[in-house]
């Protein structure tokens, strides 16, 4: 340590010591002389190796190569433009695709000691016996899955686990998100609410960045409603204010009083959830949501989480929980499901478990990541031909230095360093870059999810740090390696005489020109890739776009009101719907108006377990189902096939259904369906059959026509369709205002246009195409410049050999084509190669692919036709440049 | 000519640095009178190259084993003068010794041998 830190003190002062030691020297030299002793070695060369005995030579070096490398970048700011611009775009595509993977399924979660967590989930073969609420917190299997998994549990069994207190330290439970009606802070507005217990924020290990966080007492019964809101709401709503703690809010209707505002860093567990305010469980129910019930096990809604005993392992804890699962749930009074559905308890990693929006974005963010780092390889490809073709320019300066006496190892230093210097520069105006996309990028998913709003929380991590000075040392490297090794190898002699034109005749050229155009062949053939996949999604979009959904979509306006929010009864409810209904339809423009329970092609599906009289199987059997207004089928638009549509009587008296053709074929093979009985459950069927109507999509539009059975609407909150017939967006002001006259209390949320609604179903692939377009756009111009570099290039080193030819009498035209030639046989080639590598790789995007196979010979057509054109394009510049030659300059130069 | 750490310690080039110290541990020099002291004392059998000497002084500088202060030489010119530091003492005991021990293991192969 003692001689780190002396030999600090030599670097800092050095010009004084080695003044110092000059001086020694130089008595040294006159005692000797005095002594007669006239042999006093190089004092120069004694100083040199006496500052060698202290190690500092490398940083010499270093500060040597990195002053020349600045001094040679500054000389040609063009070049230097050029690559830094490049490799921006490359290395900051590649930090902003990295830093929303980061803050989407790496992060770990926000709360001390995130590894200790545990989430339990269940999973069985059959749906219970039980109706449970999924807020998308983990996944629910993939589609298709013969088992069926879920992590909300029932109310009894969490304070059954609380009381295991040999497995667990603490445990806490959470529900959400749920829509909250906020008034008392200016207009009433909608807020994300979720529910948790009361110890919720001890488990985490959390504190209040203002006031305080609930604790176990704001859980009790009867306790004063209390209410933390989270940090980001706090600034967005109530404008950071501090005097926001002990302010009352009116949440659905119920006062409640602001406890507290949560630290920054903690928003949610589960990715991507946004939340704006915390409550207690035991506030949940007076907030109106019915399925907030601590008393009955046959309602699964709460999300367990828990912390580990030390030294209490998961195994141990998921053997003993699971025991006590299958007592509660098998082998109690009314088990909710039989021992052969094989139902157990398992428990994950919190971080595992929570799954979130990584369930959506996870694989197409993997397939962007695998984009961008093509771009980053087609960018470095790029400037590793722009640097070759430069350092053929700097082979007499090469060759001066290593004919005085540098080593090649040193030559390759100096090349490299400044090629670290160019890319950590790119890196940093790359990193700016990034900021801003991945910014945007996030701004974009958190607005599309309407219906379920997103949240993606950019954190400026260190991991997202290494990862870009990672890249950056990695593309300096990789771009600097070739040239470096080239520069090095100047033919000194030649170089020396002066006779650039046999130097350049000689073997290193025909070295070079192959690896240049091997550069420019990998460029096109990334590209072709990459426009393949462009293309595929593309397709695919138009696919989707053109499938019928079963009902009419243009010239629809969709909107949702929660009436019960703002404190209405169930009585009221029909009456105001009918209401709004009558009102809405009186307006000029609008031809039909209607409600139903969910919107369709909206996202969402409402499922429930019913029972067919007269089936073989006498199970009840899930499937989905639809509750809708009078007057729904004529609106939307859906033929009827047989029967008759469902009235408003129907809704007053003895209970009736339609179901659709898709239910007639499935379950009872084309018999017809009317007078037959429907039931929920495992209720007795008592639901008539009156009518059959067409098959529609109802959630998506990739899922097949499924069975749907529609019943009459019940006092629930509404989607209104809005037949009309001028242009919809002309009406969607009239429609707010009028819905505003009934009732100012009753917000109108999601005001939008049933086209608007499928756009956003067909967000994640429009998103994905598009970006792949991007970069598929961005890796052509790359391949263009690096093309257009390569064959001007070529033609600098020629201009004598074209002086030549022009002068013996070839015509411009033929001048021209030899170039366009040579460029578009790599373009050729490089396609080529492309193609066969898209065959394979595009396999890798069926799963978003619609109707569109991954060969798709159209697309691929397409794709290679596209770059042919662009190729030449980019070859016809520097043929004309060719063209051009004056034949007595040309000779003249040399 | 590069420095190497360790270099032989029976060879008069890889004991210069013990050497040095040694010849430092009577009172501090200035590089001259170092070389002549060595010079003298080994009966002008060594000659201290300046090639050799003052990059081993730097050395025996970064390692903290003398310390480097101005002072007044005999011709009345300042110059620096060396000495030897604590740890550079106990330096030298561990050359000392192990020199010693290397120089009777030889002694007894050629006697006995």
């Amino acid at each position: 340590m003692g001689e780190f830190l002396r030999r600090i003190r030599y670097l800092l002062n050095r010009r004084r010591l080695d003044a110092e030691l000059q001086n020694d020297m130089e008595f040294h030299r006159e005692m000797a002389e005095r002594a007669g002793n006239k042999n006093f070695g190089n004092t120069l060369r004694l100083r040199e190796q006496a500052y060698e005995a202290w190690g500092w030579t490398w940083f010499d070096r270093l500060i040597q190569d990195l002053r020349y490398g600045i001094r040679m970048l500054a000389k040609s700011p063009t070049y230097t433009a050029i690559i830094t611009l490049t490799l921006a775009l490359g290395i900051g595509a590649n930090t902003a695709i990295f830093s929303l993977i980061n803050a989407v399924m790496l992060r770990s979660l926000p709360v001390r000691d995130p590894q200790q967590l545990i989430v339990a989930q269940w999973s069985a073969l059959h749906d219970g016996k039980f109706l449970s609420a999924r807020f998308g917190d983990c996944s629910s299997g993939p589609h298709g899955a013969t088992s069926v998994t879920g992590c909300t549990l029932p109310y009894p069994f969490f304070q059954q686990i609380q009381q295991q207190k040999n497995l667990f330290s603490s445990v806490a439970a959470f529900a959400g998100a749920v829509t909250l009606n906020v008034s008392g802070n200016g207009a009433a507005t909608i807020a994300q609410g979720e529910i948790v217990s009361g110890n919720f924020f001890e488990t985490m290990g959390l504190r209040p960045a203002l006031g305080r966080l609930l604790d176990a007492e704001d859980d009790k019964p009867g306790a004063p409603a209390a209410a933390v809101l989270t940090y980001a709401y706090w600034q967005r709503a109530f404008g950071s204010s501090p005097s926001v703690v002990g302010r009352t809010l009116r949440l659905n209707n119920v006062a409640v009083t602001i406890v507290g505002v949560a630290e920054p860093d903690f928003t949610r567990l589960t990715p991507g959830k946004a939340i704006d305010v915390w409550v207690p469980i035991n506030q949940g129910a007076a907030l109106q949501q019915q399925w907030v019930t601590t008393t009955d096990s046959n309602l699964w809604w709460l999300v367990v989480v828990a912390r580990l005993q030390p030294g209490v392992s998961r195994q141990q804890a998921q053997s003993q929980l699971n025991t006590l699962f299958l007592n509660a749930s098998v082998n109690e009074a009314n088990p909710v499901w039989t021992a052969k559905d094989s139902p157990h308890l398992v428990l994950l990693p919190a971080q595992q478990g929570l799954t979130g929006i990584r369930d959506l974005y996870g694989k197409p963010l993997k397939l962007l990541m695998a984009a961008v780092v093509l771009v980053l390889f087609i960018a470095c490809a790029n400037v590793t031909g722009l640097t070759l073709a430069r350092s053929a320019a700097r082979e007499r300066e090469m060759a001066v230095r290593l004919a005085i006496g540098a080593g090649r190892r040193r030559v390759i230093r100096q090349l490299l360093t400044e090629s670290l210097l160019l890319s950590f520069l790119g890196a940093a105006l790359g990193a700016g870059l990034a900021w801003v996309g991945a910014t945007a990028l996030a701004a974009v998913f958190s607005s599309s999810n309407s219906w379920r709003p997103l949240q993606i929380d950019l954190h400026l991590d260190l991991r997202v740090l290494f990862f870009t000075l990672g890249t950056a040392l990695f593309t300096g490297v990789a771009f600097g390696l070739a040239p470096a090794f080239r520069g090095s190898r100047a033919n000194v002699t030649a170089q020396l005489k002066g006779n650039t034109t046999s130097a350049a005749s000689g073997r290193g050229r025909g070295r070079r020109i192959s690896l240049g155009n091997g550069l420019v062949l990998l460029q096109v053939a990334i590209s072709t890739v990459v426009i393949a996949g462009a293309g595929l999604l593309l397709r695919t979009i138009d696919k989707l776009h053109s499938i019928d959904p079963g009902f009419n979509t243009h010239n629809l306006i969709l909107f949702d009101i929660d009436p019960q929010l703002a404190g209405y009864k169930d009585e009221q409810l029909p009456i105001l719907y009918s209401k709004i209904q009558t009102r809405i339809a009186a307006l000029p423009g609008v031809a039909e108006v209607s409600y139903s329970s969910v919107a369709m092609l909206s996202g969402g599906v409402a499922t429930g377990a019913m029972n067919l009289e007269g089936h073989a199987d006498k199970s009840p059997f899930p499937m989905q189902i639809l509750f809708v207004g009078p007057n729904f089928f004529t609106t939307m638009k859906i033929p009827l096939l047989e029967g008759r549509l469902l009235t408003e009587a129907d809704g007053k008296g003895p209970n009736r259904a339609v179901v659709n053709r898709a239910f007639v074929q499935k379950f009872l093979s084309g018999r017809s369906p009317i007078g037959l009985h429907l039931g929920q459950g495992d209720s007795k069927p008592d639901t008539e059959i009156v009518g059959v109507v067409g098959d529609t999509r109802y959630g998506n539009l990739r899922s097949g026509n499924d069975p749907i059975a529609f019943f009459p609407m019940g006092p629930s909150r509404a989607n209104f369709e809005v037949r009309t017939v001028l242009p919809p967006a002309t009406l969607m002001a009239a429609v707010r205002s009028t819905v505003g006259s009934i009732d100012a209390n009753v917000p109108v949320t999601h005001l939008r246009t049933q086209m608007d609604s499928i756009e956003m179903l067909l967000f994640s692939e429009l998103l994905l195409a598009r970006l792949f377009g991007l970069f598929g756009a961005l890796s052509l111009l790359l391949a263009c410049i690096g093309l257009y570099g390569l064959l001007s290039y070529e033609v600098e080193c020629r201009t004598r050999e074209i002086g030549i030819r022009t002068a013996l009498g070839a015509q411009r035209s033929r001048i021209w084509s030899m170039v366009v030639q040579q460029g578009l046989v790599l373009v050729l080639i490089g396609t080529l190669a492309g193609g066969g590598a898209a065959f394979g790789v595009t396999r890798l995007l069926t799963s978003l692919l619609y109707d569109v196979r991954p060969t798709d010979p159209l697309t691929f057509g397409l794709t290679g036709g596209l770059l042919l054109l662009i190729g030449v394009l980019a070859c016809s510049v520097p043929a004309r440049r060719a063209s051009r030659v004056d034949p007595i300059a040309a000779l003249r130069c040399e | 000519m590069p420095m190497k750490d360790r270099v032989d310690p029976l060879s008069p080039a890889g004991a210069l640095p013990m050497l040095i110290l040694r010849v430092l541990q009577s009172e501090p020099l200035h590089g001259y009178a170092i070389a002549q002291r060595i010079h003298l004392l080994s009966s002008e059998v060594l000659a201290v190259e300046e090639g050799f000497l003052y990059p081993t002084l730097q050395k025996l500088l970064r390692k903290g084993w003398v310390e480097a202060e101005w002072g007044i030489s005999e011709t009345n010119r300042k110059v620096r003068f060396y000495r030897l530091t604590p740890q550079g003492k106990t330096q030298l005991k561990h050359e000392l010794s192990s020199y010693g021990r290397m120089t009777q293991a030889i002694q007894e192969i050629l006697r006995t041998a």
